[in-house]
């Protein structure tokens, strides 16, 4: 940058060294995100420590991100107003009777709960207090029952609607629609992935089984969740078929779901609807906040052009398709280690475009490897959020459930890899039904 | 932060209990309130029941600004940030000296918050927004007001840490 008082490689150094010092020191990660940056916008000439407020504020005057607290609220009203409880007991009437059962209806219960809200971390929260507790009380090892509530809870953000879908589309131009259709068959995989390890570990540690439910009770919990598995329909539905913005269909969601609990299903009072409202607005700002300091953070990085020096040589490695595509998983992987997934798409996501372009990776494709690593990074520690809920919920520190979460991230990242190789996994279903939205 | 030696703690903690319980009344509310001019743009799309306001979109993200902040004063005080625990267990007076470190980094950004951000109030003091005409101000002010919360809450837990330092309240 010419007529910047640092370097790329200095600006990185300071800004690295001074976040990671602060981590250390336990500060939260939003303020040592904000602090990092406070050097060099006091020291540059031309920038100032106003610019902090400002660059915050950009990032939170923005229409797409409304669509968090959204789908927190969604979430929120689901497990307030009953409409979870009618999910439980599908999920316990699909798959009660397999080994290791009420794990399987906890990875069940995820994938519903994935096409109704797009939040990994309202996933993580409620279903922490559904399940770490239900779990250990039947015998399941704290660990494991941590760890399960946690990648579980990634497929929110996989299967449609998902807040990451939406920044993405919004931030780097890809049809949200598209991306929403790409999502399904990756993350029905991977909840496949899941239930298969669930079910090792259940045979092997000779975790409890329920016995069969009679198909007419089957019928029934059909029967009653039927206006709740509407949701994901009218959601995409109304996407492609041009009804609402992504934001919207956010807003959508919030509306069905309180009609659900008000005049469906009847089970909640205003002071439900008052602890949903404030469990919403404490996570959602939480997190929002974060993204707020994480922009300004990128911003800066994008004014030193480190990501580009960063960069510089991988275009000449001479990368196959399939190679940048392992490029690209393994880089938000690693970022998915210490930033949040909406910070990182906004830093590295927009960096990484050109390559994966210079080796014409459909941007669809591109974007599903994208979201889905850092789905994984949201279990990741050091700073993996949904490991971070589930574990306060169970009131451990993050360290211990780790080994059981690492174990059950291997055949996940073998579903991601077998992504990369065959883009076909995401691109046929939005090939299918909306060709168009491809182009 | 250190207090007053002369401020009891009874009303002081009372004040920040209070200030805390208006906070979070005032989360819950902009957390409903964002839904509806949203629901209103949806609305004036499909049906003539209203015009097609222009300043829904705007008057969204605002109270939406507005949330956050609010949500992330009241996320000092619950100590409900996120961050990364790489510590081993440690004893009780350790961790309260990491605590204080982790709030000296908050009590920074606080500063940084009130000094720069009473900067960007001033700087949109003649200023509005483009759609609905509001004065900005009214939203940049947001920030300092985030920075001044900060400052009190942390106040509080300065000393309820320095306390455990020194032994005081192990009981």
């Amino acid at each position: 940058m010419s007529g910047a008082l640092f370097s790329a490689g200095e600006a990185a150094s300071i800004l690295f060294g001074v976040f990671f010092v602060l981590l250390v020191l336990r500060v939260p990660v939003a303020f040592a995100l904000g602090l990092a940056c406070l050097p060099l916008f006091y020291l540059e000439p031309r920038l100032g420590t106003m610019m902090l407020a400002q660059e915050t504020f950009n990032a939170y005057n923005s229409f797409i991100l409304l669509a968090v607290p959204f789908f927190l609220l969604t979430a929120n009203l689901m497990s307030v107003g009953g409409i979870t409880d009618r999910l439980v007991a599908l999920s316990r009437a699909i798959v009660g009777s397999w080994p290791g059962s009420l794990a399987q209806i906890n990875i069940v219960l995820s994938v519903f709960f994935a096409g109704i809200s797009g939040s990994s971390t309202a996933d993580a929260a409620s279903q922490s207090k559904i399940f770490i507790d239900a779990q250990t009380r039947e015998g399941y090892d704290l660990s494991f029952s941590i760890a399960i509530t946690a990648v579980s809870a990634v497929l929110a953000v996989i299967i449609p609607p998902s807040i990451l879908m939406i920044v993405w589309g919004g931030l780097i131009s890809t049809s949200i629609g598209a991306l929403y259709l790409a999502g399904v068959v990756p993350g029905l995989l991977i909840a496949g992935a899941q239930m298969a390890t669930v079910h090792i570990y259940a045979v092997k540690r000779g975790y409890p089984t329920y016995p069969r439910e009679s198909f007419r009770q089957l019928l029934c919990s059909i029967w009653i969740s039927i206006p709740a598995l509407m949701t994901p329909v009218i959601i995409v539905g109304g996407i492609l078929a041009g009804w609402f913005t992504a934001t919207e269909s956010a807003c959508v969601a919030v509306l069905y779901s309180a009609v659900l609990s008000i005049v469906v299903y009847r089970e909640m009072g205003t002071k439900e609807l008052y602890r949903a409202l404030v469990d919403t607005g404490r996570l959602a700002s939480i997190a929002l906040f974060c993204i707020g300091t994480a922009s300004a953070f990128g911003w800066l990085l994008a004014y030193y052009r480190i990501p580009q020096e960063l960069l510089a040589n991988v275009a000449t490695w001479g990368m196959g398709p399939i190679g940048v595509g392992f490029f690209i998983a393994l880089v938000f992987l690693v970022v998915g280690c210490f930033l949040d997934a909406i910070p990182a798409i906004i830093i590295v996501g927009t960096v990484l475009q050109p390559l994966a372009k210079s080796v014409s990776m459909d941007p669809v494709h591109f974007a599903i490897v994208s979201i889905v690593s850092l789905a994984f990074g949201l279990v990741t520690p050091p700073y993996g959020l949904c490991l971070m809920i589930s574990c306060a919920v169970a009131g451990v520190p993050l360290r211990f459930a780790i080994k059981d979460t690492i174990i059950m991230l291997v055949p996940m990242i073998v579903v991601l890899a077998a992504l990369i190789v065959w883009p076909e996994i995401a691109l046929f279903l939005p090939r299918l039904i909306a060709p168009d939205l491809l182009k | 932060m250190s207090l007053p030696d002369s401020t009891p703690p009874g009303l002081w903690r009372r004040f920040t209990a209070a200030y805390a319980t208006f906070l979070t009344h005032l989360l819950a509310f902009s957390v409903a309130v964002i839904v509806v001019p949203v629901t209103l743009q949806m609305v004036s799309r499909y049906t003539n029941l209203i015009p097609a306001y222009i300043w829904t979109e705007e008057m969204a993200r605002f109270l939406f600004i507005w949330m956050i902040l609010i949500g992330a004063m009241i996320g000092v005080r619950e100590s409900s940030h996120f961050e990364v625990d790489v510590w081993p267990t440690l004893s009780r007076r350790s961790e309260a000296a990491v605590r204080i470190a982790a709030r000296l980094g908050i009590l920074a950004m606080a500063i940084v918050f009130v000094v720069g951000g009473i900067e960007f109030t001033r700087f949109a003091w003649y200023r509005t927004s483009e759609l609905a005409d509001l004065p900005l101000w009214m939203i940049h002010i947001a920030w300092p007001a985030a920075g001044i919360t900060w400052i009190v809450f942390l106040g509080e837990q300065f000393y309820d840490e320095v306390r455990i330092l020194m032994g005081r309240s192990i009981s």
